[in-house]
């Protein structure tokens, strides 16, 4: 299974960084390459190179890494909170990213730190949103799930009234605010691809090493302290890898949502909830959805783009309701 | 490529000028000194004289040749976009070096010569000065003038950087609203972006001039910026007389959200001869409300129809309260052409005429 997900994800980065404008898949807007004329053009100093490596290959695998970031999060939450509405922006990273960077923006933080400044403070700012949820969630060290979802809960509603309160201060940012509370992955590039890599990677491995734990703490934290796993040590680790992924990934994507709710349920109700492989197959799985719903947002109305989250819910939405009602049918019958 | 253009060109004027080339005659007194060596006697000051000859011809021709670009290039200021065009001694453009209006200098190594425009306000622009046949590329908003209609497309609010490059332009001009990480993104590609940030009706002068500045159709541009100064003019004249009332108005291009201090609608209502009622807002393009406007009591409303009216004179009347208007008792609601309002290339002079009859009729029969 994690094979054949491997294999799938890799075919789908290939056959995605020949989808653009320019072709050889695509509308062929202004020029239309042929497969050929693509090839020849990828090693020489031409134009197109550039659009294929620095353009395309970069937003690829931003689209990977940012799906499987919110899908591999996302189990882990749902694991964590036993709360199957439970996604990565619960409990505040969506809110907290998104507040750091409309700040960057209205203090102009980019005249310093330049295009960095608005995915950093909203680095900063998601961590810091994630530890008051889990201050405000936790009493005597000891962390209890539903005061943690709900001064999640709280502390987004907070959050989202400043960054309305910002955006209506800075008019001038409006529409750069927008683009990213929308989410898109077309700011792409090399370097933040190279930054992403490390807490997505990092973060994927130690979701998979906790599998076992995390069936455990399904069957309830008494029977999982009694086989052995530490719940609370587990919680605290496993909340803080999921929010630093979510965080990176909101960094520099935007807030996309449904992908992080939405996979993990696909995932689980085709491979079952054992976590050893649940994780490993949302995660790829998450790449995999998000390569294509990017691809379809920067095809479907070429010359322009769909903001990419419109995809994940277009596409998840249906798809999630159609497994929902099929595994409930069969659960009736049996 | 530009290096040999020029030693060509350098031959071509010596040429022209009827001296020969230098290197020509160097070859020629190279031969004879050979000759007369072999004549031994008075072959000595041949060959002195020679390699005289020789020496100074190289040197001067060596000379000549490295410092002809350089030594008679000119350049020409121009004050109102702290710009500097550098021509060499043929009359060709080395450098242009502008500043944008958010203080960005932009050096182009020539007349912009394929232009992608990703705002409606720099197309109108570029086509007024007669620069549209340079324009490769628009945003999907541009649709005036017509031509503009079938341009390449490359997206709006989000961009298709393929496209643009795709396009291979060698400048892209857009307004100050469209998000600028892209055109960072294509920056890096060696392909500078413009900024026109227009915000008073003498932004718009200067931005017609700078855009016959950037494409080298310098003369168009005055002569456009010049008949808009003197078509805003003879409003002004009549608007902003000694002894002519200023009426209040309230503009609406949203209900409730209008022009406020700073933005282009509130320079065009006080050029009309009116006060704007929401000149002291809290920003540019405040949304009041329903009571601010009904204590204001405009004299003149004006709502602007385009692809987000939603309103018209009886739904406005209409509202809860507004009988008590000046405007609305008076019956004095109008409306005008949202694309004239905020475009601002030259049609915003056409809006401003409009705009000044519609508050002062007895201005303008």
């Amino acid at each position: 299974m994690i094979v054949l997900l491997g294999i799938l994800l890799v075919g789908s980065i290939f056959l995605a960084v020949m989808v653009g404008s320019l072709g050889p898949i695509g509308p062929g807007d202004p020029v239309k390459l042929s497969f050929h004329d693509a090839m020849d053009a990828l090693m020489g100093g031409s134009s197109y190179a550039w659009v294929f490596w620095d353009v395309r290959i970069p937003r690829v695998l931003m689209a990977a890494l940012v799906g499987a970031a919110l899908a591999c999060a996302g189990t882990a939450m749902q694991a964590i909170f036993r709360n199957s509405m439970a996604d990565p922006f619960v409990i505040g990273v969506s809110s907290g990213a998104a507040l750091g960077a409309a700040t960057a923006g209205v203090i102009g933080a980019g005249v310093i730190m330049g295009v960095y400044a608005s995915p950093m403070f909203a680095f900063g700012s998601a961590l810091a949103a994630v530890t008051i949820v889990y201050k405000l969630g936790s009493v005597k060290g000891k962390v209890y799930v539903d005061s943690l979802l709900l001064s999640g809960v709280a502390v987004a509603a907070f959050l989202g009234a400043l960054v309305s309160l910002l955006i209506y201060i800075a008019r001038q940012q409006y529409h750069q605010l927008l683009f990213w509370l929308l989410g898109s992955l077309a700011l792409a590039s090399t370097d933040k691809v190279l930054i992403l890599m490390a807490p997505v990677l990092v973060g994927a491995f130690v979701v998979i090493l906790y599998g076992r734990d995390l069936d455990a703490l399904l069957m309830g934290e008494e029977t999982a302290h009694n086989l052995g796993a530490s719940p609370e040590v587990l919680k605290k680790v496993v909340l803080a890898v999921a929010a630093l992924m979510t965080a990176a990934a909101v960094a520099f994507s935007g807030v996309i949502g449904f992908v992080g709710l939405i996979v993990p349920h696909i995932t689980r109700l085709v491979v079952g909830s054992n976590h050893r492989l649940l994780v490993p197959a949302a995660t790829l799985s998450g790449a995999i959805f998000l390569i294509w719903a990017d691809t379809l947002a920067r095809s479907i109305v070429a010359p322009t783009e769909l903001p990419v989250g419109i995809i994940t819910a277009l596409c998840g939405g249906p798809f999630f309701l159609y497994l929902l009602r099929r595994n409930s049918s069969e659960r009736a019958s049996s | 490529m530009r290096n040999f253009k020029i030693h060509f060109q350098y031959i071509k004027s010596a040429l022209r000028e009827g001296r020969p080339p230098r290197f020509v005659p160097c070859r020629q007194l190279e031969g004879d000194r050979d000759m007369n060596s072999t004549k031994g006697q008075d072959g000595k000051w041949m060959v002195i004289l020679a390699v005289a000859v020789v020496a100074s011809a190289v040197v001067s021709f060596t000379v000549g040749y490295m410092l002809a670009p350089g030594d008679e290039p000119e350049t020409q200021e121009y004050e109102y976009a702290k710009a500097v065009i550098v021509t060499d001694e043929w009359g060709d453009v080395i450098s242009i070096t502008m500043e944008d209006d958010y203080n960005r200098t932009v050096v182009l190594d020539g007349f912009a010569e394929r232009i992608v425009s990703v705002a409606p306000t720099p197309t109108e622009i570029l086509f007024a000065v007669g620069a549209g046949d340079q324009v490769v590329g628009v945003d999907d908003y541009s649709d005036f003038p017509e031509e503009a209609q079938s341009l390449p497309k490359v997206g709006s609010w989000t961009l298709n950087v393929e496209s643009i490059v795709g396009l291979e332009p060698d400048l892209v001009v857009c307004s100050d609203l469209v998000p600028r990480q892209q055109l960072d993104l294509i920056a890096n590609q060696s392909i500078p972006y413009f900024i026109f940030a227009t915000r008073t009706m003498e932004d718009v002068y200067k931005d017609v001039r700078l855009a016959g500045l950037m494409t080298g159709h310098i003369q168009e541009a005055e002569a456009v910026a010049a008949s808009l100064e003197a078509r805003v003019k003879a409003v002004t004249d009549l608007t902003l007389a000694a002894g002519v009332a200023k009426p209040g108005v309230y503009i609406e291009y949203y209900p409730l959200w209008t022009y406020g201090p700073g933005s282009f609608g509130d320079n065009m209502i006080a050029l009309a001869g009116a006060v704007n009622i929401a000149h002291d807002a809290g920003n540019e393009y405040p949304e009041l409300t329903s009571e601010f406007i009904i204590a204001s009591d405009p004299d003149v409303i004006i709502y602007t129809v385009g692809v987000m009216t939603t309103t018209n004179a009886t739904e406005i009347s209409s509202r809860e309260g507004w009988d008590q208007i000046t405007a609305v008792a008076e019956g004095q609601i109008y409306s005008i052409d949202d694309n004239l309002m905020s475009r601002y290339g030259p049609r915003v002079v056409d809006g401003l005429e409009k705009l000044a009859a519609l508050i002062h009729p007895e201005l303008f029969e």
